[in-house]
């Protein structure tokens, strides 16, 4: 029996699933030489299967000279020696499948490191077969209208090759030239670096850096048609011969651009929604809800078959690129007073420091994001509320080691700890001794245990990942509720983004009759009649409503 | 048959086993012919979607379970490959198959219930038909392939499988085993001679305890099979098990009505066995973890003799085939059976209306337990008499609270079984502390 085969066949999986996002490195040290790798990633699946994850996303693994962890590829065949081999990859994988969890992984297509082998031929030998692999130039004056993504470190889309005499041409760092994909070879190439992970198992890839694949003149060079042409390729391929994989679009664009990379069902499956998140954590601090009712009325429907994916927090800083400039600064001085927590258009820091570690914003944000049409995708390390360090360059702060215990090195290896590839913390409020996993395993009401009663209540209603949003707007903008539904299943969410305790009224007389039954403790409140609903909320508190029909007795 | 009719038909089945939940539609995913020639009989997989949206696959026949059977295994007999229009069906034979005479007999249902029905031949044979399908290789099919390629006698022989791959699925659909003829189902035994000659079943339980160390012996013997090898538990793996326990007794005392009387002893105190849980584990190992039966108790085990006979290796089907493929203490195994003298002791009581000797049950306890440690392979366990009582605790109250929810489900009548059970841990619990 093949590793695929311990899952039923059903392409749209990735709607229901909760992902959680793994920097290997920092997971876990199965050899006890001071970083993480496979063999410690499969030690840990039995916590991840616990937690109730469906799908592992992992950041780069592959051969790399990590200049910008790992998101600088060298060789797309191999995983990097530090992190194991192609066979721990595959057994990892198989462990996993077997535990019902699904693996993608993270792939760059736009750019390699400058120490790629292709990059190093097309350097040298411009005529030869490489030689057209990048985009080279004589000038640097192309492509004036694009933006510079890396602002803080770099001045120009061009870096004048001293080998070839020529410039060329990189969206990110200086190190990272980009792919030409207007070369067929080029995109072959690509295509049988996805083939030759599929044929491990892997079920899918979270696509990098994805609208930058083409530049054109006079234009900004973001979301071509030439890209949505070749992903379209791309989906057609793996359609064909991997069924139950998913593609999941990396672009930090506005929705109405964002959802372009669905096409017509035909294009990727999934794509981050970026703007509604900097606006969950706006609404929560301004105590208001119309941001996020507003950036969701401003999302368009997308196709059945296609799925929003949904995060608090990731690897790298809390982007700030999808709104406009005075919500950036609120933002900034909302929550990064400190300006070494600010890094490019963003804010580097992890979810329980935003919060300044309060507990019950905690759970809101997770039951906001729980609730919104999408799946949601967890950051390792913010299940138990982990902090970051700010103190360490670029985005290093948020990809210290998971805290597993408070023994020696967190538990997170056995190695020297001057030997670690980061240290934990260990400050008095986020270190670990304070935060790790063994200490909330072991208490009823932390983070760790709640949330995976949530995961759990969430898994057991699919309309989550598959039903309708509907707006809900009460009489009080502190409040943000919804409906969502699906077949029979009717849930009404209603969160508090107040610190104050509040009262609303909702109009819930479409379902006169009907008994709202609050789905975390299973209580019956009083059944929904001609009057609006009223309901109070703890500060920062939450419902969650299944409405059950009158005569259903329970 | 329409959708509404095929939801009338299933969820009327002994093995329907949703009989909780609302189903909102019914489709047949894929039909496999069975037999041909008038009357033709046909497989099907039957895709059933609940009113929240959640859904589940089973595998129906069209004609009496025993006609059918009879093509499944005459399919085996010829390691048959039938076509359906989604997938296909595999027809295998094991070693023993050959062996086997050449008219095997007309089948006779003998049970249909917790999600599979099995039918027997002449005696001989016993074809299990997996009702609720799920994913990947059936831990049944794995650990009686392994059982008898390691030589533990005490369980049947396998004999042949089928399994589907197609669209819908990849999974497991039935086996065919050896019927271990001359025997009595060591549940009802029990209960027989707890009433009538209590001595005697006792004298029963060391034999018992042997052959359970041996069978755990078997399935941790093999280093070489990555399923099976026995593991050193992650760090982890204490507490994942107490958090999980943990939140089921949070669950179960949720749900607990406040006016039952039966519940009186336990009712409220929900807080008071979380912390007894918390007390157990504190500190301590779970030992190796090896492949376990996964749902040890009297009714699994057939007495033949003097010997017993351990069948069912499914695991409990409530659970997912993921879960119950995980590496577990042994000791898991052990405390069913514990709990199960608690069952037995009790029922010959309510059943056969008979008076038990009210240290009955310890000596039980003790007789299976002495004969069970000198047998087994100590590297298996945590170290220690205490850290070995302590593990015992914590499954046999997982146990009872898994019992408990199960009663209040469907017999509400012996709800005080685990309800006397987890009044007694929870003093137990102190006093082995």
């Amino acid at each position: 029996m093949t590793s695929e085969h311990w899952f039923e066949r059903d392409p749209l999986w990735f709607k229901r699933a909760v992902f959680y996002e793994i920097h290997i490195r920092g997971f876990f040290d199965g050899n006890d030489d001071g970083l993480g790798d496979f063999r410690g990633l499969i030690e840990k699946l039995d916590y991840l299967d616990w937690l109730g994850v469906d799908c592992i996303w992992l950041l780069p693994m592959y051969e790399s000279p990590l200049k910008d962890g790992g998101y600088d590829i060298a060789n797309f065949f191999a995983i990097h020696p530090d992190l194991g081999t192609v066979e721990d990859f595959r057994e990892f994988v198989a462990q996993a499948h077997q535990r019902g969890i699904r693996v993608i992984a993270d792939l760059v297509m736009n750019h390699t490191s400058a120490d790629h082998p292709w990059f190093q031929e097309s350097r040298s030998d411009p005529t030869g077969p490489k030689g057209e692999w990048y985009v080279w130039s004589d000038t640097d004056t192309g492509y004036p209208d694009v933006r510079i993504i890396f602002v803080d470190s770099e001045t120009s889309n061009w870096t004048l090759d001293p080998v070839r005499g020529q410039y060329y041409w990189h969206r990110f760092f200086y190190h990272q030239p980009d792919l030409n994909f207007d070369n067929p070879e080029v995109q072959e190439a690509m295509l049988d670096v996805l083939r030759f992970w599929l044929d491990l198992g892997i079920d899918g890839f979270r696509l990098d850096a994805v609208p930058y694949l083409y530049e054109r003149e006079g234009t900004n060079g973001e979301n071509l048609p030439e890209t949505h042409e070749y992903l379209k390729r791309v989906r057609a391929e793996v359609e064909a011969r991997y069924p139950d994989r998913v593609l999941l679009a990396e672009a930090n664009q506005w929705p109405e651009d964002v959802v372009e990379y669905f096409g017509d069902g035909d294009e990727c499956h999934m794509a981050f929604h970026f703007p509604v998140m900097p606006r969950m954590f706006m609404a929560v601090r301004r105590e208001d809800a119309t941001p996020i009712y507003e950036i969701l009325d401003r999302t368009p429907a997308i196709p059945d078959n296609c799925q929003w994916g949904l995060f608090l927090r990731n690897h790298d800083e809390l982007t700030l690129e999808m709104v406009t400039d005075d919500e950036r600064d609120y933002m900034y001085a909302e929550y990064a007073k400190d300006p070494r927590m600010k890094l490019n258009l963003g804010i580097r820091r992890r979810l329980a420091p935003l919060l300044d570690a309060g507990f019950d914003e905690m759970q809101l944000l997770h039951a906001i994001l729980f609730s919104l049409p999408g799946s949601p995708v967890l950051y390792y390390g913010d299940e138990i509320g982990m902090g970051d360090n700010v103190y360490l360059g670029d985005r290093d702060g948020v990809r210290t080691p998971m805290h597993w215990s408070g023994d020696r090195n967190a538990g997170f290896s056995r190695a020297d700890w001057a030997q670690l590839y980061l240290q934990p913390l260990m400050d008095p409020v986020y270190g670990y001794q304070a935060v790790n996993v063994e200490a909330q395993l072991r208490t009823p009401n932390s983070l760790l245990r709640w949330l995976q009663r949530f995961i759990a209540l969430r898994k057991e209603h699919p309309v989550f990942g598959l039903g309708d949003y509907r707006p809900l707007r009460g009489d009080n903008s502190r409040v943000f509720a919804h409906l969502r539904t699906w077949e029979e299943d009717i849930l009404v969410c209603v969160h508090n983004l107040a610190r104050s305790a509040q009262a609303v009224q909702l109009d819930l007389s479409a379902y006169a009759g009907m008994v709202p039954v609050e789905m975390l403790g299973n209580t019956a409140f009083p059944a929904v009649g001609d009057l609006p609903y009223l309901l109070t909320l703890a500060p920062h508190g939450f419902y969650w409503f299944r409405l059950r029909p009158a005569e259903e007795e329970e | 048959m329409d959708s509404n009719a095929l939801i009338e038909h299933v969820t009327r089945q002994r093995w329907f086993g949703a009989k909780t939940r609302t189903v909102s539609h019914a489709e047949v995913l894929d039909s496999v012919v069975v037999r041909s020639v008038e009357p033709e009989l046909t497989l099907d997989l039957v895709g059933l979607r609940y009113d929240t949206g959640a859904h589940d696959i089973y595998q129906l026949f069209s004609g009496a379970e025993a006609e059918v059977a009879r093509e499944l295994l005459s399919a085996m007999r010829s390691t048959l490959k039938l076509q359906g229009t989604e997938g296909v069906i595999d027809f295998q034979p094991a070693a023993g198959f050959a062996q086997l005479s050449q008219d095997i007999g007309v089948g006779r249902l003998v049970s249909s219930e917790q999600s599979n029905s099995s039918v027997v031949f002449g005696e001989e044979l016993i074809l299990k038909v997996f009702r609720r399908l799920e994913p990947g290789v059936n831990p049944e099919l794995e650990v009686l392939r392994f059982l008898g390629e390691h030589g533990f006698e005490n369980a049947p022989a396998l004999v042949g499988w089928y399994e589907y791959s197609g669209g819908p699925l990849t999974a497991t659909l039935g086996l065919l085993q050896e019927f271990v003829a001359g025997t009595v189902d060591g549940w009802e035994l029990a209960l027989d001679e707890i009433a009538d000659t209590p001595e005697r079943f006792l004298d029963r339980l060391p034999r018992l305890g042997e052959v359970t160390a041996q069978l755990h012996n078997a399935l941790g013997s093999d280093a070489g099979d990555a399923a099976f090898c026995p593991e050193e538990p992650s760090v982890e793996a204490l507490g994942l098990l107490t958090a999980t326990v943990d939140e089921e007794i949070g669950r179960v005392f949720l749900s607990l009505a406040e006016d039952d009387e039966r519940l009186a002893p336990i009712a409220g105190r929900g807080e008071e066995v979380r912390e007894q849980l918390r007390f157990l584990t504190h500190a301590g190992s779970t030992g190796r973890v090896i492949r376990t039966h996964g749902d040890f108790h009297l009714a699994q085990t057939l007495v033949s003799g003097d010997d017993w006979v351990i069948i069912d290796f499914e695991g409990e089907p409530a659970r997912t085939i993921a879960e119950r493929r995980r590496k577990r203490s042994c000791l898991r195994d052990v405390a069913g059976m514990l709990r199960s003298f608690t069952y037995a002791a009790s029922s010959t009581e309510l059943l056969r209306g008979a008076s038990v000797p009210g240290d009955w049950e310890e000596r039980a306890r003790r007789r299976f337990l002495d004969s069970y440690l000198a047998t087994i392979d100590p590297t298996l366990l945590p170290a220690g008499d205490a850290a070995i009582e302590r593990l015992l605790a914590v499954f046999e109250l997982e146990k009872a609270v898994y019992e408990l929810r199960y009663e209040l489900d469907h017999r509400p009548d012996w709800v005080g079984i685990p309800v006397a059970g987890i009044e007694r841990l929870m003093h137990a619990a102190t006093e082995a502390l």
